[in-house]
């Protein structure tokens, strides 16, 4: 069972006022929410990392919730923003590896693009770039195959990639 | 929901939650209108500092300014509390609408600058040169857009400052209104010096730090206030 609105509210309040018994409550229940926010956004093995990252984000910018202002839209809001900083660091390790070194390996950082809830996000991208990505990132071809899968050269199917993962990354960052 | 975690996650977890309350001390909110105190105070500062140096046009308490002069100050000084106003609020984290009055405020003010193109070319095209506005000599004084992004660097660090004691989550609207504060305020408080009062000087040149410290805010800002 995860807290609702008043309770979180009510915590916070005596965590800026430095409780530490609520805070450590708080922390707790900040994390449950977390796990849920993220279950449907990033593999299950990179929740946990993303949960304690934002943890110590919350904690660190605690100060800048208003409480005559909603808690969870506040939790929200930072949330996302990590897990798209976090996007943006799998962005360029990615884009870094495209043009760098021909071999592609799954790294944990690198399926994390592909395995977020991505076919509502793909539906916008040019099908060239959305067909590269899901070969390559969730497909596990390298790009050689993919290129001949596609009829597309392998310096195109890195393009795509690139251009594609880009695009990803600015549609999640502007989406309210 | 607990139970789903291994049990090396959840020994991680704690051990965070425990160290954080361990350090935990209590805080002073950040709010919006401290923001804007902070940003309105580096403005006055900034205004100032100016008449310090270049001193204080009488012109317009004497009533000599043009309409040129009060309505292009008059878009700065709305653009700058809109673009204040919308920087402040973006220092604490939300989802939902955001206010883009500040973005219609500049395209109110950028009016000004096509005004001061389509006077100058509508007087060139009469061939009487010797009205012509491309001579007007306080075109030439491009000095004035310099020293109203000087200004507005003072602003522009009281925003920084500011934004960094918040929590922006969108990093490159807060940039982008931390250029348009500081350059709309900067210029309208270095704008107070300034006696020459044409639609060409005042609607070019002292439009101009707008644009360039928008601009320049978009590339420089970020790296100062992410987090």
């Amino acid at each position: 069972m995860v807290a609702d609105e008043p309770t979180f509210a009510r915590l916070m309040v005596a965590a800026q006022d430095g409780d530490k018994a609520a805070t450590n409550v708080l922390l707790s229940e900040v994390g449950v929410w977390l796990e849920r926010y993220f279950k449907r956004r990033v593999p299950p093995h990179s929740i946990d990392d993303l949960v304690q990252d934002v943890l110590i984000a919350f904690y660190t910018k605690r100060a800048t919730w208003d409480p005559s202002r909603a808690f969870l839209p506040w939790l929200a809001a930072i949330a996302r923003y990590r897990w798209v900083d976090h996007l943006r660091k799998v962005y360029k390790h990615d884009a870094k590896e495209l043009f760098e070194d021909d071999a592609v390996e799954d790294s944990e950082e690198e399926v994390v693009l592909a395995r977020v809830s991505l076919d509502r996000l793909f539906g916008q991208l040019p099908d060239k770039q959305a067909e590269a990505i899901q070969l390559v990132k969730i497909g596990g071809l390298s790009i050689r195959e993919a290129a001949e899968k596609t009829g597309q050269s392998e310096s195109l199917v890195k393009v795509n990639i690139h251009r594609g993962l880009k695009k990803l990354a600015a549609m999640v960052e502007k989406a309210d | 929901m607990k139970n789903d975690i291994p049990s090396s996650t959840r020994m991680d977890r704690d051990a965070l939650i425990a160290a954080l309350t361990e350090d935990l001390t209590p805080v002073k909110r950040v709010k919006p209108a401290n923001g804007a105190i902070l940003i309105g105070f580096a403005t006055i500062v900034a205004a100032i500092v100016s008449i310090a140096i270049f001193e204080f046009w009488t012109g317009m308490v004497s009533g000599e300014a043009s309409g040129f002069f009060w309505i292009t100050n008059g878009l700065l000084m709305v653009l700058g509390a809109a673009s204040t106003s919308a920087l402040v609020a973006s220092a604490l984290p939300r989802v939902g609408t955001r206010a883009n009055a500040p973005f219609w405020s500049a395209a109110m003010l950028a009016v000004m600058p096509v005004a001061a193109l389509l006077t100058m070319f509508s007087i060139e095209a009469t061939h009487d040169h010797s009205v012509s506005a491309f001579a007007d000599p306080a075109l030439l004084y491009f000095e004035c857009a310099l020293y109203g992004t000087g200004a507005g660097l003072l602003v522009a660090t009281a925003a920084v400052m500011f934004l960094r004691q918040g929590a922006p989550v969108s990093i490159e609207r807060a940039s982008w209104l931390t250029g348009l504060a500081a350059g709309s305020l900067g210029s309208l408080a270095y704008g107070i010096t300034c006696p020459l009062d044409t639609i060409s000087h005042v609607g070019i040149v002292h439009v101009l730090p707008v644009a360039v410290s928008a601009v320049a805010a978009r590339f420089v800002v970020p790296p100062l206030i992410r987090w």
